[in-house]
């Protein structure tokens, strides 16, 4: 339906003022269907966000199918927000204000309607359906698969014909700036979602990366900013009906913003591989950006003198006031997290969440509801119900206040987790109720957007064009538009500058490869360049299988939980290994860098982890760490851990490959345990690749295997203060090792079913100080046993303390034995000693190639019972076999007895 | 990189800093788009009113 009146003929060119003549058609049916297509991705993408958040406090929760797998959600939680809900209003708003502000209509119905049907019907649905099913791109903002994103282009191909044409027909020299920033919205748009969407698969690792950077700021700043600008730029004054404060002040922000905006993109990625001038010139123009937006909200707000009545009567004004308030506060924090010494705590971390929940609702969100409400009140046929919206407004601003504190706190919780020495899993433990509350905060947001929903469709038809009482007390303004347009005509500037369109045209084509140069296209030119001089000759490509598996990686969304870039900072360095250089990225298509941790940075898997451990973890990651949040991936096994599908050994192919090259290159220079040291002084960013390579691949904190450093750790002799580290370490047990020691220690935990050789049975042995020190500060190579030398030193006392109080004594030998301990200790020196060695110290000749090592029987020792069933079952996983086929039981229990008299060290032998 | 930052945003607003300062006939100019602005949505209200009021004559329910 269109309003029946005929085109205009106005036409203004240098200054000279026409009678504007009859009104431009507005396509209301078109903003109808877009109002309501926005709304009803709305709901669908907030559901898919509170799913997304309610996943981190319950991993489980329609974890079993992959297509409500927390990484496709999260996917389609972020794309339905960008294009679904933001698409389909600013869209809407497009048809209600290009024929106001370029007195034409907008191109076509016909066009309307046809991208009506691409943006909804070949870009939302299926990149939704197509994402669910597992075709996607691990690219923040580009997770819709390239097919979807060719139709992204297609639509703002056709958005350049339909809303830029008439402004540029029009010719007029009075472009207003919510003009501008739609022309130049589009335009930039247009260029850079495609850039975004296929440099990265063209260009690998890091020199992509500075592409992604680019692309992931541009969507924000470019995209969504401008179009919820130019909202707000409409609504206030359209409103209040009077003019803004300045429009020289809107312009410098609009030429700022397409100035400094695209700069921003490489500060997602500081302390990186990125070159540091690149790095230094996105921190810059992120404070630029900063000082920009303080210009246009001061500019905003002071359009609005004497009308703070309005705002808080007017709701869809209000609505916009909000959005102008939180473009403010989500600015500057956006540009004091690009700083430095605030980016190395709070990059990676809930803090960064928040910022763009507050972006997304509170500032592009809350603008487009306001831009929303603010013209279904001036179309015709409509309802509106006030009293609903106003519901809808405190509930909204409510849930997000309450969303934002909280993930704030929550960043800060972690990032100071982050630079302890603490284990992960504690930064996830941290911040559980903080994740909780995140998730409630997102009812009253659902709320209150449904509740918008409703107040569109209920209440009182509208049948005059609301001009609220205070925009008719509120003066037209005729005197000083006359006078702005008198004087206007006596600026007699050249033509280029009066054609205003063609200018907002060249900003959006013209920053469009400015930015890419210098932030992307020079420092991936230097980024190839030292690839070229540090890569080892030999390194090695993925196989097929990890190539399938690094699909499998993006598809699930892994990228966005664990990162693959250690950053130049020490405490990356300390818990990761050394910083990812660019050659290490050069296979790398896509980079799967990540912008967030949620788990830890993979960059460094190669050898963390045994197989067994991999795959029971991606089965279900409760069963090897208990407070784990990551989901469960049982659609990549036949039913058990033990059983992976060709899928699965895939994804674990590409786990174990990573930091394959680095290992395997024989880049480290310097001796692990003095690099450490020197690593965890401060930020590293020496100039000389060389030099980076100081701290090892992996901390050895991380890899475990034979230290020299290990203490030995004796628990308290004071039976109270024994008692209290038993206590102690019963809780720490439970939190850490419960899951596959079982929770009496018998090693019969969720995990143990598919862990090979299988958890220790803690109560089926004695173990001496020695040896439980060195196995909880070095791991058991060969097993899923890990070091856990990063807990302080008093709780892996406490561990042992508890361990030790584990042991049942077992009951005397039942069974007469006929062969002597003499033939006894043949057997062993024939059978036994060269793994165990000949005294029993698990040092025997072929000891060194074996993992895990054998049992060294002065530190470990079982009870009979449990010496009687590895000799006769051996132990699965391990080079132990069964011997009740080769030894008779005689010669069996003779070899337990003899076994039995090796325990103890010599000194304790001796002190006997 | 961060040289050249600066120094094309401090030029780009001193030359528009200097406009403004130097010459009424710029500030008239760039501030008159907030005035048409107005005046079209004037337009378009009084528009949609006449069509409305239209339609009610033609039919009165």
């Amino acid at each position: 339906m269109t309003n029946p009146v005929e085109r205009s003929a106005y036409r203004n060119e240098r200054g000279n003022t026409q009678s504007l003549g009859a009104v431009p058609s507005v396509e209301y049916g078109l903003i109808r269907a877009h109002v309501f297509a926005s709304l009803v991705t709305l709901v669908f993408s907030v559901l898919f966000g509170i799913l997304v958040a309610t996943k981190f406090t319950f991993p489980e929760f329609l974890g079993g199918r992959g297509w409500l797998t927390w990484g496709r959600l999260r996917y389609n939680h972020t794309q339905g927000i960008f294009f679904g809900w933001l698409g389909n209003a600013f869209l809407a708003f497009f048809y209600y204000v290009v024929p106001r502000l370029a007195n034409r209509p907008v191109l076509s119905r016909k066009l309307g309607w046809f991208l009506f049907g691409i943006w909804n019907f070949a870009v939302v649905l299926p990149g939704w359906t197509l994402v669910a099913a597992g075709f996607s791109q691990p690219l923040e903002w580009a997770e819709f698969p390239l097919v979807v994103a060719a139709f992204v282009v297609l639509a703002f191909i056709l958005m350049v014909f339909q809303f830029v044409l008439p402004f540029l027909k029009a010719r007029l020299s009075e472009l207003y700036v919510s003009g501008w920033y739609i022309i130049g919205g589009i335009i930039f748009t247009m260029l850079a979602y495609p850039v975004g969407n296929l440099v990265p698969w063209l260009v690998p690792g890091a020199r992509g990366a500075a592409f992604s950077g680019l692309w992931i700021h541009d969507a924000v700043g470019l995209y969504v900013t401008p179009f919820a600008v130019a909202i707000a730029y409409y609504v206030i004054p359209a409103t209040t009906r009077l003019p803004i404060s300045s429009h020289f002040l809107s312009m410098v922000g609009f030429w700022l913003l397409f100035f400094v905006y695209p700069l921003n993109g490489t500060h997602h990625y500081v302390y990186s591989a990125i070159p540091m001038a690149a790095q230094k010139g996105a921190i810059v123009a992120s404070a630029y950006q900063g000082m920009d937006v303080i210009l246009v909200v001061t500019n905003l707000l002071l359009s609005l003198p004497g009308s703070s009545g309005t705002a808080s009567k007017d709701v869809p004004l209000r609505f916009v006031w909000f959005g102008v308030v939180s473009y403010l506060v989500v600015s500057l924090q956006g540009s004091v997290q690009a700083f430095m010494p605030v980016n190395r705590f709070i990059h990676f971390t809930d803090f960064v969440i928040g910022h763009s929940h507050l972006a997304m609702i509170g500032f592009a969100s809350f603008i487009a509801l306001g831009g929303i409400a603010h013209l279904w009140q001036r179309i015709p046929g409509t309802r509106y119900n006030e009293r609903m919206m106003n519901w809808s407004f405190w509930l909204l601003a409510v849930g997000l206040t309450l969303m934002v504190t909280d993930l704030t706190i929550a960043g800060l919780v972690e990032a100071q987790v982050w630079q302890s020495s603490a284990p992960w899993i504690d930064s996830v433990r941290a911040v559980g109720t903080y994740w909780l509350v995140r998730t409630l905060s997102g009812l009253p947001i659902l709320a209150g957007f449904v509740l918008f929903w409703i107040s569109l469709v209920t209440g009182p038809r509208l049948s005059e064009a609301i001009v609220s009482e205070t925009s008719r007390m509120a003066s037209e303004d005729k005197a000083a538009f006359e006078d702005g347009s008198a004087a206007a005509h006596e600026f007699t500037l050249t033509g280029w500058l009066s054609n205003a369109h063609v200018i907002a045209f060249g900003a959006g084509v013209g920053f469009f490869p400015l930015s890419f140069l210098v932030l992307a296209i020079l420092p991936g030119k230097e980024l190839a360049h030292e690839i070229q001089r540090v890569a080892p000759v030999t390194m090695p490509t993925l196989t097929a299988s990890e190539q399938r598996g690094r699909v499998i990686y993006g598809r699930e969304g892994c990228a966005y939980c664990h990162t693959q870039q250690i950053r130049s900072l020490a405490a990356d360095v300390r818990r990761f290994g050394a910083p990812t250089e660019a050659w290490e990225t050069k296979y790398d298509y896509p980079q799967l860098w990540g912008t967030r941790r949620i788990g830890p940075d993979l960059s460094r898997e190669f050898n963390l982890h045994p197989r067994d451990w991999q795959l029971t973890h991606l089965y279900n990651p409760r069963f090897v760490v208990r407070d784990s949040v990551m989901p469960p991936y049982p659609w990549l096994f036949s039913g058990s851990a033990n059983q992976p599908t060709q899928e699965g050994l895939d994804l674990l192919a590409y786990l174990q490959s990573l930091g394959r090259a680095r290992q395997l290159s024989g880049f480290e220079r310097q001796p692990l345990a003095s690099s450490v040291h020197t690593a965890t002084a401060d930020m590293a960013m020496p100039k000389e690749a060389s030099a980076r390579a100081t701290p090892p691949s992996v901390p050895i904190a991380m890899t475990g295997g034979y230290s020299d450093s290990a203490p030995v750790l004796h628990p308290a002799s004071n039976p109270g203060d024994l008692q209290e580290e038993v206590s102690r370490g019963a809780a720490l047990f439970a939190a850490n090792c419960a899951s596959c020691h079982g929770s009496t220690g018998r090693g019969d935990g969720k995990a143990s079913a598919s862990l090979l050789p299988k958890p220790a049975n803690l109560t089926a042995a004695r173990f001496a100080d020695e040896r439980l020190s060195s196995v909880l500060w070095n791991g058991i190579t060969g097993s899923a046993m890990p070091p856990w030398r990063q807990l302080p030193a008093e709780d892996l006392r406490a561990l042992v303390a508890y361990i030790h109080s584990l042991h049942v004594e077992s009951a005397p030998p039942s069974t007469q034995v006929s062969t002597t301990l003499g033939q006894a200790k043949s057997l062993f020196a024939a059978a036994c000693a060269s793994c165990h060695g000949d005294a029993g110290g698990g040092n025997g000749p072929a000891a060194g190639v074996l993992a895990p090592a054998p049992t060294n029987f002065h530190l470990k020792k079982p009870t009979e019972e449990r010496a009687w069933e590895v000799l006769e079952n051996g132990v699965p996983g391990t080079a132990m076999v069964p011997w009740q086929s080769q030894l008779s039981a005689d010669q069996r229990h003779a070899l337990v007895e003899f076994v039995r008299s090796l325990y103890g060290t010599p000194q304790e032998k001796s002190g006997q | 990189m961060m040289n050249l930052i600066v120094i094309v945003i401090s030029a780009i607003m001193l030359g528009l800093l200097l406009a403004w300062w130097l010459s009424p006939a710029f500030r008239a100019w760039i501030e008159a788009p907030k005035h048409f602005m107005l005046r079209q949505e004037r337009r378009f209200d009084d528009a949609a009113s006449g069509s409305r009021s239209q339609a009610k004559q033609r039919d009165p329910e």
